[in-house]
């Protein structure tokens, strides 16, 4: 593995349904340490499949994908990795309705072996640098949109991972709360220098990005 | 927030489901409780039949019949004395039983208003099944002092210093006594002579106490007062009355084990219900823990603790419903409620719990696998 990228995918297949569907048909792709990539593609072209590869949350079928130096087609022990590595930013904000916002951030420290001064430590910490420190002890169901992908963004952030894997993070956000969630991520991957891999269908959105890489049937169409 | 509260937090997300889970198994786990108390009451009263100072056979006029308190047969005092001399008798006693109506009384014993009450001397009282007395023992011959068990002295709320009256004359009551018989506990002691006089029955008994020799062996014995007077008199003994008792007993705790099983096959399938709508609705939320590095095991342990919780919080719940139960039982029936007195042993409230441990396992473990082998691409996805 180049010591420059942390993603190094080579002809990357798979497909469901017996072969019938092939969600990905042959990818190859490469990220550099820190970069901004977005991935772009219509409905079905492969791209939130493609991220949930690079997340381990899948395995695929054929080819290799090397992440943060484990070969993914390999390795046993994925939630270790999962856990280390990566975070993940959902279009959904997916939070646990009836734990506080605090709580929320802790859950992914659960793996760590942390003591829960220092969970209680990190979390807040991330809720400050999200503006949402005076929310902490609230369930998310008295937040409003924007303020429940902030605290999404804070849980992805909390295990200190090497790769932010974000799907569609503006999908079920206004345009205006969509600007602030994008800068929010945008201003962590500078401050934090981590990798950001984020799917979108929006031009202006995949445009924040330092390279843009457009997917069409399962196959890396373009790569800007 | 640490694991443990985690799982201690999730079962009320549904307060409503969760709690008519909890009920279903409680009410499993009450029965379990309040039947275990019923028949450990009736099993220490049946023990405490064979304590060593009481009588080992009872002899009672042959072919007659068995009232509540004792044999409805008469027989001639003299008999007392003949069967002292027979082989293997250590000591006797002769006594007469009867039962009182009071007017005045809820009920002392174990029909309403009706109270036992037995005639023996004062130095057999070991031979009832007596042991120590509160106060001090009536005094033998024609005198107007009686001696009551617990259960009769707390129904009748009379104690030692108060009078009683019976059959027209009032009574001293001089002691009370707890022998941990139900049947003994429930009744009135006075001395033969007096209750002879009462029931115009001088000269004869309805039952002898026997006691045998530490040599000798109860089942010659008993047949030696057969054979010396039969057609006359019918020795049984206390052994076989317990043993026969003791069959009954395990009759009702097979029964009790039967229908807390039933009960605890309906709570685990309500548990399981419960739970594995819990994992349906949570589907997403479990793809999530997925996806930030959460082991199968540890989703497994959260959905099976949660189910543990229920099961554990409808133990305390269900123990509590199985008591009070008992008690308004007991009381609303009050002929039943004055001679059964439930037994609380840890031994049933582990038993109950550990019911509640196992239901919960077996509730939840079908969930809780479930849910931690959801492929967390599919859990994502779920609407």
């Amino acid at each position: 593995m180049n010591n420059e990228n942390i993603i190094e995918i080579k002809n990357l297949k798979k497909s469901y349904d017996h072969g019938k569907i092939k969600a990905l048909n042959g990818i190859d792709l490469n990220v550099q340490k820190g970069e901004f990539v977005s991935i772009m593609g219509q409905s079905g072209s492969g791209k939130s499949t493609l991220l949930n590869m690079i997340g381990a949350l899948d395995q695929a079928d054929e080819g290799s994908i090397q992440v943060a130096d484990k070969d993914l087609m390999k390795t046993k022990n994925l939630n270790e990795f999962r856990s280390k590595e990566i975070g993940f930013v959902f279009q959904m904000h997916n939070l646990i309705p009836n734990l506080t916002v605090l709580e929320n951030v802790q859950i992914p420290m659960f793996e760590r072996n942390l003591s829960s001064t220092e969970m209680d430590k990190r979390a807040k910490n991330l809720l400050k640098s999200v503006e949402l420190e005076d929310r902490m002890n609230q369930t998310p169901n008295k937040l409003s949109g924007g303020e429940r992908q902030r605290v999404a963004i804070a849980r992805a952030l909390v295990n200190h991972p090497s790769i932010i894997l974000a799907d569609e993070p503006t999908g079920s956000l206004d345009s205006k709360t969509g600007d602030v969630i994008l800068n929010l991520i945008k201003d962590i991957h500078q401050k934090e220098n981590v990798t950001l891999v984020m799917v979108t269908h929006e031009a202006y959105v995949a445009n924040m990005a330092d390279r843009t890489i457009t997917v069409l049937d399962g196959k890396v169409q373009g790569d800007n | 927030m640490s694991y443990l509260s985690l799982i201690l937090k999730n079962p009320f997300r549904n307060k409503t489901r969760s709690s008519l889970a909890i009920i279903g198994i409680a009410i499993g786990i009450a029965t379990i409780v309040g039947l275990g108390l019923l028949t450990g009451g009736l099993k220490a009263s049946t023990e405490s039949t064979l304590k060593a100072g009481a009588a080992e056979i009872t002899v009672v006029q042959a072919n007659s019949g068995m009232g509540i308190v004792g044999s409805t047969g008469t027989i001639d005092e003299s008999r007392v004395a003949d069967i002292q001399e027979l082989s293997g008798v250590k000591d006797v006693a002769g006594v007469l039983t009867t039962t009182y109506m009071d007017s005045n009384s809820s009920g002392g014993s174990f029909r309403s208003g009706q109270i036992f009450i037995t005639g023996i001397n004062s130095n057999k009282l070991n031979l009832a099944n007596i042991e120590s007395v509160n106060g001090t023992i009536f005094s033998n011959g024609n005198t107007n002092e009686i001696i009551m068990g617990k259960t009769a002295s707390e129904n009748l709320n009379k104690t030692v210093g108060d009078t009683i009256n019976l059959f027209g004359t009032e009574f001293k009551i001089t002691g009370t006594f707890e022998s941990g018989n139900i049947m003994t506990d429930s009744g009135i002691f006075m001395s033969l002579d007096t209750l002879q006089s009462l029931t115009n029955k001088t000269g004869t008994v309805s039952t002898i106490y026997v006691k045998i020799a530490d040599n000798a062996n109860v089942t010659t014995v008993s047949k030696a007062i057969d054979n010396a007077y039969p057609n006359e008199l019918s020795a049984s003994s206390a052994a076989a009355q317990a043993n026969r008792m003791n069959e009954a007993l395990s009759t009702i705790d097979t029964a009790t084990w039967a229908i807390s099983l039933l009960a605890i096959f309906i709570g685990a399938v309500g548990v399981i219900n419960t739970m594995i709508m819990s994992v349906y609705e949570r589907t997403r939320e479990i793809g999530v823990l997925k996806a930030v590095g959460w082991k199968e095991r540890r989703i497994l342990g959260m959905i099976l603790g949660e189910s543990i919780v229920l099961t554990l919080i409808a133990a305390v719940v269900g123990s509590i419903l199985g008591i009070v139960a008992v008690t308004v039982g007991l009381m609303l029936i009050s002929n039943v409620g004055s001679v059964i007195t439930p037994v609380y042993s840890v031994d049933l409230f582990l038993r109950a719990f550990a019911v509640a441990l196992f239901v919960g396992i077996i509730g939840g473990i079908y969930p809780a696998y479930r849910a931690s082998r959801l492929p967390p691409t599919e859990a994502l996805r779920y609407e």
